[in-house]
């Protein structure tokens, strides 16, 4: 493109500054809300008020905020079961399914073994049940992926319609052992049993830091200490243990890790295992920290997908993964408890997962600019030619 | 005057004060240079010096950051390398950017933008042919690219770039991967270029070659010309005093020491991969104190035996040793802990990861406790990058991102410390084609370091298709051809014209006759 005589195009980045990456994700997030904001019109809703309305529900207000934790807790741990596979260009889009299956084992767990053990310990039970559900529904897609070569993508995903569908079954299709036979009617789980339940956070008092609070429950539960948890111990076990140099070796280049002699099968089958083990872990989370039950309905909202999401925009960093966890679960409960609000403002909660996909596509599209950059320059026209015969240096001048 | 001669005395490509700087390195310095139609003009300088840079920024893969370029009285400014092709600038990368799956004619059309939507196969297949018979390359347009040598590939290279009406052709390090007899070949062609009256820049580190082909000389030190010669007025010593500042001779080296006990057996190994015989009963020691040299022409099986020996790949057959533990087949990681280290022919991606930084990448051979210290390799790499002059902005430098001779040093300085700095080593140095590459100075002390491994008792095990080199430094010569040892003799009676032909196959012992 030429204006005039000044030359404007893109160029590629030779090395990508730090402060660059965090510059375009933040103008990426402002141009989604700018493409929602434009939708929000065109259906009625003034943006600025609706997004000053979601601001405030979701992070300016304790209720709200806490809530946005709750929400935020099972995508921290999708995020970094997606983060870890993108470590070595696995792509574990099975997180879902993953997840389904950390909540049925989980909930078996608190139903079945864990009665009678003290508190901390049912607790603990219960979520390595569902890590073990989680990897276990990500072992055979590692098997295949490691021996026969075959698509990660295509097997975890038909893996996640099966744990969907088994899911379903065994609360609405039987009277399976997690079935609670007592209630008739509307199928539900078998609650879990009180002392495998994750505690919640509450207020203590009325004022912390000076701040006055309203004293009470929220949805605030040690789910998220074990994301954060998991959090800190992924980024030490990639980027500072020998397994974690061996993944990144073969995400880098499987040639030279075969020179090293990292055994690449093994790095596939553990870092699904992993993977399979964090989904799974969130899905315990909702068993025994929101619904306390098996609970179809509650756990097939689609945290498996939006965890590939945040790991993208996080660029599978760990610690990134938290807070964009954090930004992202804000948007299901802004739009979630907006439902109480005025009605030019009562916005369908779908909006959420619109605003979503914007935020996907225009950081996708801000990966452009974080590795390219706009030149602009200026060209010596024509009538600058003869001086350019005559020897005389010309200097272009770059941003 | 004629006008033929003016059009010649004008320069076709006037280059002034072009700079461009990489975070950490200024890799042109205002560089002036005038390349003439009918030309060959030789780019020479150290590893660094910023050659590949300056070759680059013509072939419209970087913009400068300030300067002008002015191509037949018009100035330009490349957007990418399909707007340089388009004004007649082609590059031909050391590494070859061709689809393995298309045939040579696929290829040729490929991106090329000009093409009508349907293509004219018939007429794209004539035009290769002439352009071919034009410039002695000769090349098959219906050939899978994937069925081509490396030096039919390189011609297909320049084909593309020739078929697109290239007048000025780039050849970074084009001979780095050729056989002596494609480099004449490539010469043939280059001269014809020239008598057609286009221009050619050509990069190289061998004086030898550049003395042959080039009219003019740059030379480039730290990213600024330090002088342009006309090769008729110059000889190789003063090439090389002008590209590093001082006297170099490559003179041979040869055990002095006595000779140790074998520390490397490689006895009766057979490979086969992909059904086919790749190595077929091979059988040798390399013993402490002696350099042993496998001369062959690429392709015969050198990479296989090379993996073979360094646990990579399990041999078929036989068995190997290092220091008298059996490692074949044991992997990677028990043959180094048994005393040899390995130096792969491709750096980039094999020897090293190239998104890692010189530091990290320390950490790929060595033995790794649990829990990695990057402390510790940071010191070791700044050491490095004394010891070996590696040009780098410091051990945290992504190596994908070092000029293809200072990469090189960090492999071979990274494989070369494992046989540890003691009076006395017993290590075993498996390395291939350990100089492409590299910058005369470079060579040198390279040439000094597997020497000196040498002499204080170490094994070198030293594969590379540069017959040169191999002479230069072995004391035994092994000749490999289709995967068997065909030929063996003193390296410091070696006799040229027997090892050419044993490459070549038409000396073939008892051995290679069966499977
Ligand atoms: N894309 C890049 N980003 C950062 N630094 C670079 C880049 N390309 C080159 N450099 C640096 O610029 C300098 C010149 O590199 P260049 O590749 O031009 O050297 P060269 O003369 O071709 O060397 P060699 O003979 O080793 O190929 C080197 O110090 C190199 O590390
Ligand atoms: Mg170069």
């Amino acid at each position: 493109m030429r204006v005039a005589s000044i030359d404007v195009r893109l160029e590629r980045r030779l090395a990508v500054w730090r402060g660059t990456a965090l510059l375009v994700t933040s103008g990426s997030l402002l141009l989604a809300l700018v493409v929602g904001g434009i939708f929000l019109k065109l259906t009625g809703h003034p943006p600025l008020d609706v997004y000053r309305e979601l601001a405030k529900t979701a992070y300016f207000n304790w209720y709200g905020f806490t809530d946005t934790l709750g929400a935020s807790t099972p995508l921290v741990l999708t995020g970094l079961a997606a983060a870890v596979g993108f470590k070595m260009n696995l792509y574990n889009i099975g997180a879902e399914g993953q997840l389904f299956l950390g909540g049925i084992a989980s909930a078996w767990a608190g139903i079945a073994i864990v009665p009678g053990m003290p508190g901390p310990l049912a607790v603990l039970t219960v979520m390595f049940a569902g890590a073990l559900g989680g990897a276990a529904w990500a072992f055979i897609p590692a098997l295949t992926r490691a021996y026969f070569n075959t698509s990660e993508i295509v097997t975890t995903l038909m893996f996640n319609f099966i744990g969907l569908y088994l899911m379903q079954y065994l609360i609405q299709g039987s009277y399976s052992y997690w079935r609670d036979p007592k209630i008739v009617g509307f199928p539900q789980g078998k609650e879990i049993v009180d002392a495998a339940r994750l505690p919640h956070w509450n207020f203590p008092a009325d004022s912390m830091f000076g701040i006055a609070f309203p004293p009470g429950r929220t949805q605030v539960h040690l789910g998220l200490a074990f994301g954060v948890i998991a959090a800190l111990g992924l980024w030490v076990l990639i980027e500072r243990t020998r397994f974690g140099y061996g993944v990144r070796v073969t995400g880098d280049s499987p040639a030279a890790a075969r020179y090293a002699g990292i055994s690449i099968r093994g790095s596939i089958i553990v870092v699904m295992l992993i993977s399979g083990a964090l989904a799974g872990l969130a899905g315990a989370g909702i068993v025994a920290g929101q619904g306390y039950k098996l609970d179809p309905g509650g756990l097939a909202v689609a945290l498996g997908y939006t965890g590939i999401v945040v790991a993208a925009l996080a660029r599978s960093n760990p610690f990134a993964v938290v807070v964009v966890a954090v930004l992202l679960g804000g948007l299901r409960t802004g739009a979630d408890n907006m439902q109480s609000a005025p009605d030019n403002l009562k916005i369908p909660v779908a909006i959420a997962g619109m605003l979503e996909g914007a935020v996907l596509i225009c950081a996708l599209g801000g990966e452009l600019f974080r590795t390219h950059r706009i030149s602009v320059r200026r060209v010596p026209s024509n009538s600058d030619r003869e001086e350019h015969l005559s020897g005389a240096v010309g200097v272009g001048v770059s941003p | 005057m004629s006008p033929g001669d003016l059009a010649s005395a004008l320069p076709m490509l006037r280059i002034r004060g072009v700079t461009k700087s990489f975070p950490g390195v200024v890799a042109n310095d205002s560089v002036d240079l005038d390349i003439r139609r009918g030309e060959v003009h030789t780019l020479l300088g150290e590893n660094g010096a910023g050659k590949s840079t300056l070759a680059a920024m013509l072939a419209g893969l970087y913009r400068p950051d300030s300067g002008t370029m002015v191509l037949d009285g018009k100035p330009v400014n490349f957007a990418n390398p399909r707007e340089a092709q388009s004004r007649g600038i082609g590059m031909v990368h050391q590494h070859f950017r061709l689809v393995e799956r298309f045939t040579v004619a696929e290829n040729i059309a490929l991106g090329d933008t000009s093409q009508p939507w349907k293509l004219d196969t018939r007429a794209l297949e004539s035009d290769v042919q002439r352009i071919g018979e034009e410039f002695g390359l000769p090349v098959r347009p219906d050939a899978r690219i994937s069925d081509l040598s490396v030096g039919e590939r390189q011609r297909v290279e320049i084909v593309k770039t020739l078929y697109r009406g290239a007048e000025v052709l780039l050849l970074d390090e084009p001979t780095a991967v050729l056989t002596p007899q494609e480099v004449d070949a490539l010469f043939v062609t280059v001269r014809a270029m020239r008598e057609s009256g286009k221009a050619v820049v050509f990069i190289s580190h061998k004086l030898v070659e550049v003395m042959a082909i080039s009219d003019v000389v740059t030379v480039l030190r730290a990213g600024k010309v330090t002088g342009t010669v006309q090769t008729r007025d110059t000889n190789q010593a003063e090439l090389a005093r002008l590209m590093v500042g001082r006297e170099v001779e490559l003179s041979s080296l040869r055990a002095m020491g006595v000779r140790g006990s074998a520390l490397l057996s490689v006895s009766c190994v057979g490979l086969v991969a992909s059904k086919r015989h790749v190595l077929r009963d091979i059988s040798f020691d390399v013993h402490g104190g002696e350099i042993v040299g496998i001369a062959g022409v690429s392709g015969n099986g050198q990479r296989e035996l090379a993996e073979t020996i360094a646990g990579i790949r399990a041999p078929s057959t036989g068995s190997i040793s290092v220091a008298s533990q059996s490692v074949g087949g044991k992997g990677p990681r028990k043959t180094r802990a048994a005393g040899l280290s390995f130096v792969p022919e491709d750096r980039l991606g094999t020897g090293l990861a190239p998104s890692m930084s010189i530091a990290e990448n320390l950490l790929l051979t060595r033995p790794r406790s649990l829990f990695i210290s990057k402390r510790k390799v940071q010191a070791e790499a700044a050491q490095i990058i004394a010891d070996y002059d590696v040009k780098a902005p410091g051990p945290d430098a992504v190596t994908s991102l070092l000029s293809g001779g200072n990469s090189q040093k960090v492999l071979l300085a990274r494989e070369l410390a494992a046989s540890g700095d003691g009076a006395t080593s017993n290590h075993v140095l498996v390395v291939a084609s350990p100089t492409r590459g590299l910058d005369i100075g470079a060579t040198e002390s390279i040439r000094k370091r597997l020497d000196d491994l040498r002499q204080r008792g170490g094994a070198v095990l030293l594969i590379s298709e540069d017959l040169e080199e191999v002479l230069a430094l072995s004391d035994r010569v092994l000749v490999i051809y289709d995967g068997a040892m065909v030929y063996e003799c003193d390296g410091a009676s070696a006799d040229r014209t027997t090892i050419g032909l044993a490459m070549a196959g038409a000396i073939a012992t008892e051995n290679s006759g069966h499977v």
